[in-house]
């Protein structure tokens, strides 16, 4: 895996629920400056789509090879689902050891879902490579060293890091590009690979509830900072502001 | 086929029926095929695999406008246009795309431009600070229309450069082949020259031109160091600051909003500011504003003329029954469209020829 000369990247990428309530999935915003970021720093190498979901976000993998990437591959098996970002980061690091070697494994800085950002440095932890959170851009050089700017509250810091590593990708770090006719046409003929736990000689028991620590107990929607508005007629209107208005003056 | 936001939109369409009285197309050609619901309809059943996307569906996504009336009117929030354009890229990677369409592709691809011609050129004063951007449409068709606009320019005391090589920004191959990346790098080299220009102003002559730089360029990461305005706009503004004086010319008149003006730009005031300084009285068509009918773009004139003839006819149907005299608008594509059918009663006057009989 940690071969300093591998020119290809990979991409890990996340659909997440629509936010406007409306049914089926989107590209995590964060990792489509993720892939942007891997198209627009490829050199010679190819650049593979990985992403752990259910079957139906294969249409999903299809767009992003229209959209550039070389090669797509969908782990997808019922033994997955319900893994935390610990398990994630294990499955995703297997897959990425059979797939690879690559140079450059780019991931969004987080998911618009769970919000953890644990995923990228998990992988990398688990794949043995550095890792630079938050990049904002980047410059990769001949000497195999690569020169970050990544985001911190309150700036900016510049790394250097050799490769391979592990990046996480700021949201609209990178601008997403459409894909060309040619890209399309290429893309065509292109079918998106699947890998199942068995494919990748992972034990059930090391993913999914079963091999996640996490245990969400209770969720409940948050209520403060959320603003009271009610919606007033005219008449209404008067009245109230007039008696707010006598509240306060007099 | 489609990527999953258009494909979401084509799926969920209610079939309600309610945007088919105002597709400006099946208004016309009574086709059912041409009218919104029925292209979503048939991009849905592809997806679930009970039709394929053919030659003749594939015709079928051209012969429209992308107006935006159907999104105006659709109270569910759909989009037709969104699926109808990527169809139209799937179109040409599947090169199912009619021969009409191709040969305007090809003519984009050698000129630049839709007419496949090489385009005129403009009179231009050396780093002024205001450039007219003056679109294919215009140069080619409609130059009349583009100088009566810089001489009202002269009038105003305005120094202003046009580009001897004017790149298209991208309206008229995204309209033609979808938001690819092809589209994206003419908008690109279009920045890049404005910028080289050193202008701190465009003015923008052709709505199309407008509504692409302004609502696409920020979507792709684009944007023109220069404010970006259109012609109307700014001559509203020099009306206003008094540079430009106009006498009242005493007519009744009815304006066509081009789609693009009217739904994308939302541009309805500065027109009827002018013509009410002008002492233009307006009889408004009953489909106006927002809810303007497309005459037909030039795009869609160079690959189906049959169609297009019908869509301004269909236009000048809604201005006849305001028993004005005159129809006026700003739009260069609609000069060409409706200056196809202008029926015996009326005259069809662009704004800014108008505007110079009103000037002292
Ligand atoms: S696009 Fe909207 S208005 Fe038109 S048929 Fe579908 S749901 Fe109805
Ligand atoms: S965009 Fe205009 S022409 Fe096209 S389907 Fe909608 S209403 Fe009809």
């Amino acid at each position: 895996m940690n071969d300093m000369t591998a020119t290809d990247s990979l991409v890990c990428v996340k659909f997440v629920q629509q936010t406007d309530g409306t049914p089926g999935r989107t590209l995590n915003p964060a990792d489509e400056a993720a892939l942007a970021a891997a198209l627009h720093h490829r050199t010679t190498g190819k650049v593979t789509v990985l992403s752990m979901a259910p079957k139906s976000c294969e249409a999903g993998l299809r767009e992003l090879l229209a959209r550039g990437a070389d090669k797509a591959v969908l782990l997808c098996d019922s033994h997955f689902a319900g893994s935390d970002s610990y398990a994630t980061s294990g499955i995703l690091a297997e897959a990425i050891r059979q797939l690879g070697p690559f140079g450059l494994i780019f991931c969004g800085r987080r998911a618009i879902d769970g919000e953890t950002g644990q995923v990228p440095p998990a992988l990398a932890t688990k794949l043995g490579l550095p890792c630079v959170t938050n990049v904002l851009d980047m410059e990769p050089r001949s000497d195999g060293i690569l020169h970050c700017r990544r985001l911190l509250e309150e700036g900016v810091e510049h790394l250097a890091c050799q490769t391979p590593a592990v990046l996480s990708l700021c949201e609209y770090s990178y601008p997403s590009r459409a894909p060309s006719l040619s890209d399309l046409r290429r893309a065509k003929g292109k079918q998106v690979e699947h890998l199942d736990a068995a494919a990748l000689g992972i034990d059930p028991s090391a993913c999914g509830l079963a091999g996640s620590p996490t245990r969400v107990e209770q969720a409940s929607p948050h209520t403060s900072g959320l603003r009271r508005v009610t919606q007033l007629d005219l008449d209404t209107f008067v009245e109230t502001t007039a008696k707010l208005f006598r509240e306060v003056l007099i | 086929m489609l990527s999953q936001i258009a494909q979401k939109h084509a799926d969920a369409c209610r079939f309600c029926w309610m945007c088919r009285h105002l597709c400006p197309v099946g208004l016309q050609t009574g086709k059912e095929a041409n009218t919104p619901r029925a292209k979503g309809l048939q991009l849905s059943l592809t997806q679930r695999g009970s039709a394929s996307f053919d030659a003749n569906m594939a015709e079928g996504m051209y012969e429209c406008l992308l107006c935006d009336a159907c999104t105006n009117d659709c109270v569910t929030g759909f989009e037709p246009p969104l699926y109808i354009r990527e169809a139209r890229t799937q179109a040409m990677v599947e090169d199912i795309a009619p021969a009409p369409v191709v040969q305007v592709l090809d003519n984009i691809e050698r000129t630049g431009n839709i007419y496949g011609e090489e385009k005129p050129t403009f009179p231009s004063k050396d780093n002024a600070e205001v450039l007219l951007y003056v679109g294919e449409v215009a140069a080619c068709r409609v130059p009349q229309l583009a100088e009566a606009y810089m001489r009202l320019l002269d009038k105003a005391g305005i120094s202003y450069m046009t580009l001897e090589q004017e790149p298209p920004s991208g309206a008229m191959l995204g309209d033609l082949i979808g938001f690819t990346q092809e589209v994206q790098d003419q908008g690109a080299a279009c920045v890049k020259a404005l910028d080289a220009s050193g202008a701190d102003t465009v003015i923008v002559l052709d709505s199309y031109d407008a509504a692409v730089m302004r609502q696409r360029w920020p979507e792709w990461g684009l944007s023109a160091k220069a404010q970006i305005i259109t012609a109307t706009a700014f001559l509203d503004q020099l009306v206003q600051e008094g540079k430009l004086k106009l006498r009242s010319l005493n007519q009744t008149a009815t304006y066509h909003d081009d789609s693009r003006a009217a739904r994308t730009l939302q541009e309805f005031e500065p027109p009827r500011a002018l013509l009410a300084a002008a002492g233009i009285a307006l009889s408004e068509m009953f489909l106006h504003r927002d809810l303007a009918k497309c005459c037909g773009s030039s795009l869609a004139n160079a690959y189906m003329p049959q169609i297009t003839l019908l869509t301004a006819q269909g236009r000048w149907h809604d201005a006849l029954r305001t028993q004005a005299q005159l129809l006026v608008t700003t739009c260069p594509q609609s000069m060409e469209l409706l200056g196809r059918a202008v029926p015996q009663d009326m005259e069809l006057i662009d704004l800014y020829t108008l505007l110079e009989r009103a000037c002292e």
